[in-house]
């Protein structure tokens, strides 16, 4: 009861959806029906989804194409399309050697471009197309001057002109405000007015016309909003549905099997920051040495099974867990009871994979020894910050 | 677009009544269709029969001023009050901000509440909010805070202007200093711009350039009606191409008050006469604007007894402290010009650099409007709204006498057993003090 209570709420949802979508100019949008059947990749909705992916994608500006259909580009303007919007999958690498694209991966593709604020920004395009009397406006990037002073006076001047656009900003909704109410009494007198009227003119017909188009717009977009929340739960359910194996990135993004089909760029930006710590600290690995502490439960590189192409820097901490071998490392719940039983080549741990409670232990470690580093830091900090007050004369610092 | 009025206590109602009576009849005046239309709209809505209601509300804790308000405004038989557009009890508040701030305003907000409602909704677009009251009493000042803060809270984005009109020096309440204090500081945080009218500045008005021999607070309350009307009443800005501006606290407040610890406006008109007087009396708009530029710069509200000596320092020259110096700097200026060869007026120098603070350019900080109607019968007449250290002084020693008597906590006990604290007391002079620091460093 409750289940077909709940497919029939997600089937509302979608549709809501489907009727934003309408409304917000594409044309043609699958039917509620067809987002079910998708989610088991079935085959006829592959070709639907696709142009779906491809309206999308050209109005809300995130690719163009000039030629006028050829099903082949259209896969590759998808794919660029996607692929601009950080949307990673094996399909769009493959070009069409690569075999059809189930309908339940376009499905994942375009609950991606959802969840980026594509939607939102086809909505916004059609806003602009119906109501020309709306004011957009560019960004300005201000062009600060190089030799920026920041003196007590700059900083007035700018909050005086900070204040300044906050009245105008106010000022500017009280006309918007103003402006619909215009626009609402015109549009209320116009249809009481007569169909037939002789004094109603195109143009205030065409107006209205757009009016109702933008109300009708609007409230799509209000209610689906309201009831966004059960879609994404939804689209968990697809994703679910997914092969957890057959998931994994076919592309050799790199060797190692257990990282995220996102690629590695978080994990350059962590090894970046990394790169920018002190070399004293560098010197600590020097000096700790590589894998020879295996006592005491402190882990090192060795001790993971990791390759040994990890970056030196990573392993610079000799009692500070590498944090990316714990990303790159697969939490694995299972029981060990899959390992071979006995012998030395079953005691070592598979590569990439680390229990999660080690892994656990592992990052209490790591953010305990962190805090204590930072509690040192302090003291020194503020042992100096002591000695510098004692050497200024007739001077009291308060304390907060 | 219309603007509500609150009148809060027994000032805001006698000078709220004043100036609706000024408005009405100015706006009533001649054949200044457009004008008119502008001001009624503005300031009233119109019944079936065409009779002038005005867009106000009459809030008090006791009926005796509200009854007569509203008996005089039906009197003069061009505008009224509404019916059911006021609140009053049966007790005051006792010359005590806490009283009125925690005890008759929560007691009443809802009954209020549901007032300001209707008469908002009653406006097709409401541009702003004035509340009116003195600082001296417990209702105005209390009650009065306590309603300016509901009104922010249901009008986030309503431009909310503060007119209050703080005492004479030597006193008319022995805790009218900590009700001052306590109002202002309040306000400070809830209200976009504060505009202030001193008793005794607008008595030696009456006294010296109405030549009125007996001064009563009608007297008093007429002038500040008077230049309250010169403010309000539509006029043509920067913004408005060539219509009269449908924003005109939005538009005040963006030309003075755009920054945060800067919000305290002052007011001066020229001229300012015996209406037997004005008939009698020509101007010239260059005669006019240097008198008034002189007393913006020397600080003085009156066209007689100016201080002629005081100039604008040189750059160097210029001085920070409270008590060094007797030239008046300003922030911003809003001039307001009304009357006959309105569009051929210069500025009078009144945007003048040297005039103004380093940190903002006389363009960002001066603004004009005009009107080619004249305004309550002065021919021509010039308005000046100022965002100066005009009100630094007056300030300075209100909070200092509040002081005195808190560290010696004369009187606190009053306070405190209507549920405010020392600490309250103490957070409102640590505002105070904020705002006189940053209008002495003004230069």
């Amino acid at each position: 009861m409750k289940r077909s209570a709940d497919v029939k709420q997600v089937k509302h949802v979608i549709a809501a959806l489907c009727r934003l979508l309408a409304a917000a100019g594409l044309d043609p949008v699958p039917p509620p029906d067809s987002f079910r059947r998708a989610k088991f990749g079935d085959a006829v909705q592959e070709d639907p989804f696709w142009q779906l992916l491809t309206d999308v994608l050209q109005t809300a500006g995130v690719v163009s194409c000039d030629s006028s259909e050829p099903t082949a580009e259209r896969r590759k303007l998808v794919a660029a399309g996607l692929w601009q919007s950080g949307f990673h999958a094996d399909w769009m690498y493959e070009g069409e050697e690569g075999g059809a694209v189930s309908s339940q991966e376009l499905l994942l593709a375009l609950g991606w471009l959802l969840a980026t604020g594509a939607l939102e920004s086809v909505v916004m395009k059609r806003v602009q197309k119906l109501d020309r009397m709306l004011l957009t406006c560019t960004p300005v990037l201000p062009h600060l001057p190089a030799d920026l002073h920041v003196d007590s006076a700059s900083l007035r001047r700018l909050q005086w002109l900070i204040g300044c656009l906050r009245h105008q900003r106010r000022m500017l909704l009280s006309m918007l405000r103003e402006q619909t109410r215009a626009l609402h009494a015109v549009l209320s007198a116009s249809v009481a007015a007569a169909p037939s009227s002789d004094r109603s003119s195109a143009a205030l017909e065409e107006e209205c016309v757009c009016v109702q188009q933008l109300c009708s717009l609007l409230e799509a977009y209000l209610k689906w909003k309201q009831v966004e929340d059960v879609f994404w739960t939804w689209m968990d359910s697809v994703v679910d549905l997914k092969d957890p194996i057959n998931g994994r990135p076919k592309h050799p993004t790199n060797e190692n099997p257990g990282v995220c089909c996102h690629g590695n760029s978080r994990l350059e930006k962590l090894e970046a920051v990394l790169l920018r710590l002190p070399a004293a600290q560098r010197g600590q690995r020097r000096r700790g040495g590589d894998g020879k502490d295996r006592e005491g439960g402190e882990r090192t590189q060795g001790g993971f099974g990791v390759s040994s192409s990890l970056p030196p820097v990573l392993s610079s901490f000799p009692s500070l867990p590498s944090l990316s071998q714990v990303c790159r490392a697969r939490p694995r719940l299972e029981e060990p009871r899959r390992r071979p039983a006995g012998g030395p080549g079953g005691r070592a741990e598979p590569p990439n994979e680390l229990q999660v409670s080690e892994a656990v232990a592992l990052l209490l470690h790591a953010e305990a020894v962190l805090m204590k580093r930072r509690d040192e830091q302090r003291l020194t900090n503020r042992t100096k910050l002591q000695e510098s007050i004692g050497r200024l004369d007739e001077l009291v610092l308060i304390p907060p | 677009m219309s603007v509500l009025t609150v009148q809060l206590g027994q000032c805001g109602n006698q000078v709220g009544q004043e100036l609706f009576d000024i408005i009405c009849s100015d706006a009533q005046e001649g054949q200044r269709k457009t004008y008119s239309a502008a001001s009624c709209e503005r300031f009233f809505h119109q019944t079936a029969h065409g009779d002038l209601v005005a867009r106000a509300l009459l809030i008090d804790m006791e009926p005796k001023v509200i009854n007569r308000s509203m008996s005089m405004a039906a009197k003069s038989g061009r505008w009224s009050y509404g019916e059911s557009s006021h609140f009053s009890q049966k007790q005051g508040s006792g010359n005590n901000w806490a009283n009125g701030y925690c005890v008759h305003g929560p007691r009443h907000r809802d009954a209020v509440e549901e007032l300001v409602r209707r008469e908002v909704e009653r406006c097709d677009r409401l541009a702003g909010l004035i509340a009116m009251m003195s600082v001296a009493g417990g209702t105005g000042s209390g009650v009065g805070t306590y309603v300016t803060q509901c009104l922010r809270d249901i009008y986030p984005s309503s431009f909310i202007l503060n007119h209050l009109t703080w005492p004479y020096g030597t006193g008319e309440v022995i805790v009218q200093n900590y009700n001052s204090v306590l109002t202002l500081a309040h306000l400070y945080q809830l209200s976009d711009a504060i505009l202030v009218h001193e008793n005794d500045t607008v008595h030696r008005i009456c006294s010296r350039l109405l030549n009125i021999k007996h001064i009563s607070f009608s007297d008093v309350n007429r002038v500040i009606a008077h230049q309250l009307g010169s403010i309000l009443q539509p006029a043509l800005t920067a913004d408005s191409h060539g219509a009269y501006s449908r924003n005109p606290l939005g538009e005040l407040v963006s030309a003075l008050a755009c920054h945060p610890e800067y919000k305290l406006l002052s007011v001066c008109t020229i001229p300012q006469m015996a209406s037997s007087s004005i008939a009698y009396s020509t101007f010239s708009w260059p005669g006019l604007l240097k008198h008034l530029r002189q007393m913006l710069i020397s600080n003085t509200k009156m066209e007689e007894g100016i201080d002629w000596q005081v100039r604008p320092p040189a750059d160097s020259g210029r001085s920070r402290s409270l008590a060094g110096g007797s030239f008046n700097t300003s922030l911003a200026n809003l001039l307001i010009l009304r009357g006959k060869d309105v569009y051929s007026a210069e500025t009078g120098g009144i945007d003048d650099p040297a005039l103004y603070t380093s940190w903002l350019s006389s363009k960002e900080a001066f603004s004009l409007w005009k009107s080619p109607v004249p305004f309550n019968k002065y021919e021509k007449s010039a308005t000046l709204v100022s965002n100066s250290q005009a009100l630094l002084r007056p300030l300075d020693d209100m909070v200092g006498k509040a002081w005195n008597m808190f560290a010696s906590r004369a009187y606190i006990h009053q306070y405190i057993k209507f549920g405010i604290s020392e600490e309250d007391f103490l957070d409102s002079f640590t505002s105070l003090e904020q705002v006189i620091s940053s209008y002495s460093q003004l230069c």
